[in-house]
């Protein structure tokens, strides 16, 4: 097994291989230095800012819809898969703390074909996952422009789309061309969020359980507690549960990555699992199911306007907003990552990773995230959106844990991960059967796609990079 | 030989100024190339486009500062963060001081703020060797209520460098230290100050250092402390 790629790729580039010593503060390649300058709070605001816009605020309605609260197991076992899988991931991430993240970790544990496949999966998992959040955002800037008493007319729809093309066109411009540095705003977002969300569940709670009364509806959602729904509400929701892999998207750019990235993963997933259930708990107890399918999407501002009346429903309206721009924002970031790590090994031409001279941005990756964004942002189509997007995503995470088998078979003399999984094989087997498995509960159109999306990124293999050989190269 | 660090924004076309090179030229210089990447660029990235031209253009930077007299590497760095950069090369190389390039011609003038709590050793002994047996002659300024001062600073630090050969003046100002420094600066060819401890004031308004760089047109140079023993993060 050879320790650097070779080939190339049709058009004759090859991959851009440079021997480098990672410290916990640099990257050192032979003439430069990269700065390692995020730290753990950074990498828990990217994972949580990225999650808690789908799993707080556009699901709750539609998850309590289907099985009421019963959907909380649902939100559960989205956590207990996404632990799984974010354990393998640190592993890996702690071994290659690279750009490019799940795309760098199967492309040299599996090879080139499942690379390239999950390289490309990785750019378009997240372009329909950022889709999502963006007709998410419209919602509530519906339901915003309601609470100030703009009525819309006929078509709530339409606005809803418009909204979301327009937030489309607007992140990618201001991510092209923005040079100030958003991180600290995400920071604050984060924390502003989560600070706001606990008042607000913990309100909910003392009234779920009797212990206040804000006056709320009586009755409670009626209860599915059967398997075959339950698993479908939890492949519905798993969109929820994609940000963990995006911190590991940064893993190049974290400091002190042997320590950082498993704790900005592993506390993400945890945080927002438990705001998740008892957020989906306050809901269920609060509204009936029909009212929950009733209020869809923007349930959440109903539920805030049944507890606290209207400053509830304008809390809401704001977290929402706030929630479903940073999970945009996010998304976006990874997706030039992902295409960089992808471009960086000539598996895509290397123009498309070209730096704007202007504005220091890379223009072409950002271009290509953000233009298939805003058509599939148009469709509104939330469920086929969000279960497309977790289908790629959870494609990924199989081969992840898939991956690390193969390499601690394989033991390349570099990999030297500074966190191990415990258990042996026993957390990957179980992550990978889990992640292809509720696969199986998706509803068949978003599985038609997600097929069709991989086959497409199977064809450019073949066409395009048949050549180059990744695997077990550093 | 002691060691300053001189961050260039070196593709943005910054260049140093010949009169700072000279001035340097008793001492180690690093020239530390660096680069800010708003946080959509991966670094890695803007390293594969952009390292040769930056290599080569520190490398002339290096050529230059070896012409004028001293000793001179470079280091190049992609970063988000132009401070922590600085800081952690400064740290590896155990840099005395570094320098904030500006306009200036041959120096001939140095003004030395001794003012607000400095290492006021470490910038005398820094003045001493970086003048050697050069004609720069050397004015020490120490702001604020003389009263209140308890050490003799200025006249210590004044007879160390007369004993060295230097020509020097003192100087008290009533001002504000910052203030009695800019009134004093348009006289003189390049400031030396000392790295103040981080204080609130020091985050609110930003860095003292770059407020005097900022609003002088010449060189600064500052001292950096004494380095506690490295405190590594768990």
């Amino acid at each position: 097994m050879s320790s650097e790629p070779t080939g190339t790729n049709i058009e004759g580039e090859s991959p851009d291989a440079e021997p480098v010593v990672e410290t916990d503060e640099a990257t050192i390649t032979d003439d430069a230095e990269l700065e390692r300058t995020l730290g753990l709070s950074g990498g828990l605001a990217i994972g949580i800012g990225t999650m808690i816009g789908a799993g707080i605020f556009v699901f709750p309605g539609l998850a309590g819809a289907e099985v009421g609260t019963a959907a909380t197991v649902s939100f559960g076992i989205g956590g207990v898969i996404a632990l799984l899988v974010a354990l393998p991931t640190s592993e890996l991430a702690t071994a290659m703390p690279k750009s490019g993240g799940g795309y760098y970790f199967i492309s040299r544990g599996l090879g080139t074909l499942a690379g390239t496949v999950i390289g490309l999966s990785l750019w378009i998992g997240l372009v329909f996952a950022t889709a999502f959040y963006l007709v998410g955002l419209g919602f509530y800037a519906l339901d915003a422009l309601a609470l100030l008493g703009i009525t819309v007319g006929a078509s709530p729809g339409g606005i809803v789309s418009g909204i979301a093309v327009v937030a489309g066109i607007g992140f990618t411009v201001l991510n092209v061309t923005g040079t100030e540095n958003a991180a600290k705003l995400q920071n604050g977002i984060v924390a502003l969020l989560l600070s706001m969300l606990v008042a607000f569940l913990a309100f909910g709670m003392a009234d779920a359980v009797g212990l206040v009364d804000a006056g709320t509806p009586p009755g409670e959602a009626r209860n599915v507690w059967a398997v075959g729904p339950i698993m479908s509400v939890a492949a519905l929701v798993f969109t929820s549960y994609l940000g963990f892999a995006q911190v590991a998207t940064v893993a190049g750019e974290m400091k002190s990555p042997g320590r950082n990235l498993p704790l900005a993963m592993i506390g993400s997933v945890l945080i927002v699992t438990a705001m998740y259930v008892l957020t989906i708990f306050v809901a269920t107890s609060v509204f009936t199911q029909d009212a929950l399918a009733a209020a869809g999407e923007t349930a959440m501002v109903e539920i805030g306007r049944a507890l606290l009346g209207t400053p509830g429903a304008l809390v809401i309206i704001i977290g929402g907003l706030l929630a479903t721009m940073s999970s945009a924002n996010a998304s976006i970031l990874s997706t030039s990552r992902a295409i960089y790590g992808v471009s960086k090994d000539a598996l895509l031409p290397g123009w498309a990773s070209r730096i704007n001279l202007k504005y220091g941005t890379p223009h072409v990756a950002l271009g290509l995230a953000g233009g298939p964004v805003i058509v599939l942002a148009a469709t509104r189509q939330v469920q086929l959106l969000a279960e497309v997007a977790s289908f790629l995503h959870l494609i990924m995470y199989g081969l992840m844990c898939v991956a690390l088998i193969a390499i601690r078979r394989d033991e390349p003399a570099w990999y030297d991960p500074d966190f191990v999984v415990p258990g042996g094989p026993v957390i990957p087997v179980v992550g990978a059967l889990a992640s292809f498995g509720l696969i199986a509960f998706m509803n068949p159109l978003s599985i038609g796609v997600g097929i069709a999306v991989i086959a497409a990124t199977a064809g450019w293999y073949f066409y395009y990079a048949s050549d180059i050989r990744l695997k077990g190269a550093l | 030989m002691s060691r300053v660090l001189v961050p260039v924004e070196v593709l943005d076309g910054k260049t140093v100024a010949p009169g700072l090179m000279s001035l340097l030229g008793t001492m180690d210089v690093t020239v530390l190339g660096y680069h800010v990447l708003p946080e959509q660029t991966p670094p890695d990235q803007a390293r594969h486009q952009f390292e040769e031209r930056a290599t080569a253009a520190l490398e002339d930077l290096s050529e230059e500062f070896r012409a004028a007299g001293g000793a001179a590497d470079h280091r190049l760095v992609f970063t988000h963060d132009r401070e922590q950069t600085v800081r952690r090369v400064a740290d590896e190389l155990a840099a005395n001081a570094f320098a904030i390039s500006g306009m200036t011609g041959d120096v001939d003038d140095l003004l030395v703020s001794l003012s607000g709590d400095v290492a006021v050793d470490r910038i005398t002994d820094f003045v001493t060797e970086l003048i050697g047996d050069r004609d720069i002659d050397v004015t020490l300024l120490l702001a604020g209520d003389p009263e209140a001062a308890a050490d003799d600073r200025l006249e210590t630090a004044g007879t160390q460098l007369r004993e060295a050969g230097i020509d020097t003046n003192t100087s008290t100002a009533a001002g504000s230290p910052f203030d009695s420094l800019m009134d004093a600066a348009p006289t003189h060819d390049a400031i030396v100050i000392g790295e103040a401890a981080p204080s609130l004031r020091s985050l609110v308004f930003g860095d003292e250092a770059e407020r005097v760089a900022a609003a002088s047109v010449g060189p600064v140079l500052v001292v950096r402390r004494d380095q506690a023993p490295e405190t590594t993060d768990p």
